[in-house]
């Protein structure tokens, strides 16, 4: 009874409400509308529109994006492709840079090179959640709430699954973590980093743990899979760098899928037939990064306009590649033309943040085959697991490998 | 090049006059005092601070206390014990090398393998791990040469990767850096003095023992103190080589300053650092000390 009495005041008072509320906005648009504030301006109407907006984006004529490696997930394409149909200028400062870096220019940074639009992960968003500014894209519904903020100060944009990557060729094809134990794998297998400074690596000691038999919420399984392997002599302790591995120092890493296409093509240039799988006993799917247009960029606009780009789901556009001249078309009329940002951080590997929602409207398209994930239900790791692991790395982890 | 670095450190033994004798600083080393101020004593003074301040900015000392326990208290002592290892090993081998060079190299070799050690002592970071790695990785040209000869050094143990793999590339950079800094030590040692000792009647080795080494030994340990702190800190070369397997200061400032997982310890990198620059400020003191001593036998 008292739960329909409340119910039946809610639904009066928004009665009351709303068309209040439509009578202003409409009153307002009557009137000339006041100059967009593109640095507090908080969704795409707000912003005047994609027309106006892409106007003032042009306008401001550059965007700064921060460490962005090109190969990663496809940002080559996504950038080379925006610049061409807005013939916006894109600065994309220290592309190998950390997260750690992302927040400091954004604090430090002269105003002019402050980044307008940040790629972070989760525990860097989280603690600097007052550094960045509330701004719904227009699909803000599909994007999961697990990891973004309400009001859209930072938003989940893809995630990635641990890979092996590998030359063809190696006397016993690697399926699987546990495999890797094999003799035949002796002085082979190589992770990217330190696992208590680079993500990647920590998501390869989760997905160890989860071979292992290991629940993510305790990872000393994982941590004994590094200390076995490196007690045989399979773990080689050094980073797996392009350049090591040119060496000869390591053959197979464990890496996001996300680096795979660019590492295949990189690789096949120089004659090297190099591929990648996800390993049958660990279907491990990292906590997304974090998209996020600081508080104080530079060139809001097209900080505004980017993020709505990396977001937008067409999955049917023109490329860089095949993108026709976009001069005398309307600002909305390129946007729609243009192949949405959310497939091409498909077509660079990565799980996109709307992945659900766009295969529920049959708009996802197809990853490279190159890194089709193996079946199974992925795991992802919540935030505090992750920092459980963390704290048991930093005194474990140099522990058992030191010797 | 040794009256070179020694230079400074007279300067401030005999002390002062710079500033009490009402000399006018000069002009011309103003570039060099803006230089200091900001790549010595600005980046000091803001960790010191940042050390001292909590993640909201309060102040507080809770960022020493884990230095005195657990994985940073380790990584300080495996980061001295790397520079002591190195650094002994450097001087020496090098301190061998620079008596070889200095009594036996006619003059044109001398120059030739000058030149080498200064470009040798100047090598490091990432080109540096990279030219080992090529060279002695597990799968590397002599590795695989000396697997041909039935020495598999993988199989027995050694690997690059690892504390001893770091320590043995750092040779690389000590010993040459020990011949450039000793060998102008050894010239201090007269001709003369072993003359004088053998006409009184002393053997060979009254002269190394009673001689030679009394007067060698303070330039000796004081450039063994100089090899001692470039092994305490270097950072690149060991963070191109190891995936935190060997735990070093310097490189765990880095995960706590730069890395993409621990979001908020920057200021307990900072604490580290003062920590390093601690363990820095006491083995320049014993450098100064042995130049100071040095430079007695040296004057003129």
């Amino acid at each position: 009874m008292r739960k329909q009495f409340v119910l039946g005041l809610v639904v009066a008072i928004s009665a009351a409400i709303v068309p209040a509320v439509s009578m202003e906005a409409s009153s307002a648009a009557a009137k000339k509308p006041a100059p967009v504030n593109y640095a507090t301006c908080a969704s795409l109407a707000a912003c005047g529109g994609m027309d106006a907006l892409v106007k003032a984006a042009q306008k401001e004529g550059t965007i700064n994006l921060v460490t962005l490696p090109r190969g990663w997930a496809n940002y080559g394409e996504a950038m080379d492709l925006f610049h061409k149909a807005f013939g916006i200028k894109i600065v994309d400062d220290n592309p190998d840079g950390s997260s750690a870096y992302e927040i400091n220019a954004i604090e430090t940074a002269p105003q002019s090179k402050k980044p307008d639009w940040v790629d972070v992960g989760i525990t860097y968003a989280q603690n600097n959640e007052n550094l960045f500014a509330a701004y719904k894209v227009v699909n803000f519904k599909d994007i999961p709430t697990k990891f973004s903020n309400p009001d859209g100060r930072w938003t989940s944009d893809y995630a990635g699954e641990i890979a092996l990557i590998y030359p063809l060729g190696l006397p016993k094809t690697p399926t699987s973590l546990a495999g890797l134990t094999d003799p035949a794998f002796k002085g082979m297998v190589a992770i990217g980093g330190d696992p208590t400074s680079a993500q990647e690596s920590l998501m390869s000691v989760f997905a160890a743990n989860m071979a292992s038999g290991g629940a993510p919420d305790d990872v000393s399984k994982g941590i004994a899979w590094f200390s076995n392997m490196k007690k045989i002599g399979n773990f080689v302790t050094v980073p797996a760098t392009p350049a090591n591995f040119a060496s000869g120092a390591y053959k197979i890493g464990l890496t996001w899928n996300y680096n795979c296409p660019d590492a295949i093509a990189t690789s096949a240039k120089a004659g090297v037939k190099i591929q990648c799988a996800i390993p049958s006993d660990a279907q491990l799917v990292g906590t997304p990064y974090i998209a996020a247009i600081p508080a104080n960029a530079p060139h809001p606009a097209a900080a505004r306009l980017w993020n709505e780009f990396m977001y937008s789901q067409n999955n049917k556009g023109f490329l860089t590649a095949t993108l026709p001249s976009t001069s005398g078309k309307t600002g909305s009329a390129i946007f729609n033309s243009i192949m949405g940002g959310q497939n091409i951080w498909v077509s660079g590997g990565a799980v996109p943040t709307m992945a659900v929602a766009l295969a529920a409207k049959g708009m996802l398209n197809d990853p490279p085959a190159s890194v089709l994930p193996a079946k199974g239900t992925p795991v992802t790791p919540t935030v505090s697991q992750q920092n459980a692991a963390k704290a048991l790395l930093a005194t474990e982890w140099p522990k058992v490998l030191s010797n | 090049m040794i009256e070179k670095t020694a230079a400074p450190a007279t300067k401030v033994a005999e002390g002062r006059s710079l500033f009490l004798k009402g000399d006018s600083v000069p002009i011309a080393l103003l570039p060099f005092f803006a230089f200091v101020t900001f790549f010595l004593l600005w980046p000091i003074s803001d960790v010191l601070i940042k050390s001292l301040k909590g993640n909201s900015g309060e102040w507080t000392l809770s960022n020493f206390e884990p230095m005195t326990h657990g994985i940073y208290l380790t990584a300080f002592q495996t980061s001295i014990e790397l520079g002591l290892i190195t650094a002994f090993i450097g001087a020496v081998v090098g301190a061998f090398f620079a008596f070889v060079i200095e009594n036996y190299a006619g003059r044109k070799l001398t120059a030739v393998l000058d030149s080498i050690s200064a470009v040798f002592a100047n090598s490091g970071g990432v080109p540096l791990a990279f030219m080992f790695i090529a060279s002695f990785g597990a799968n590397s040209a002599v590795i695989r040469i000396l697997r041909g000869m039935g020495l598999d050094l993988y199989a027995n143990g050694f690997s690059l990767f690892s504390l001893t793999g770091v320590a043995f590339v750092y040779s690389f950079f000590q010993i040459p850096l020990m011949v450039l800094v000793f060998k102008p030590a050894l010239k201090g040692l007269r001709k003369e003095w072993r003359e004088a000792s053998m006409s009184l009647g002393g053997s060979n080795w009254d002269f190394i023992r009673r001689i030679a080494v009394p007067v060698l030994f303070p330039s000796f340990f004081g450039s063994m103190l100089l090899l001692f702190a470039g092994g305490f800190s270097a950072y690149a070369t060991a963070r191109a080589m190891t995936v935190g397997n060997v735990p070093l200061v310097p490189l765990i400032i880095g995960t706590l300053v730069d890395g993409n997982v621990i979001a908020n310890k920057a200021n307990q990198g900072a604490a580290l650092a003062v920590g390093m620059i601690l363990v820095a400020v006491i083995a320049m003191t014993g450098y100064v000390w042995a130049q100071r001593t040095t430079s007695k036998w040296q004057a003129r």
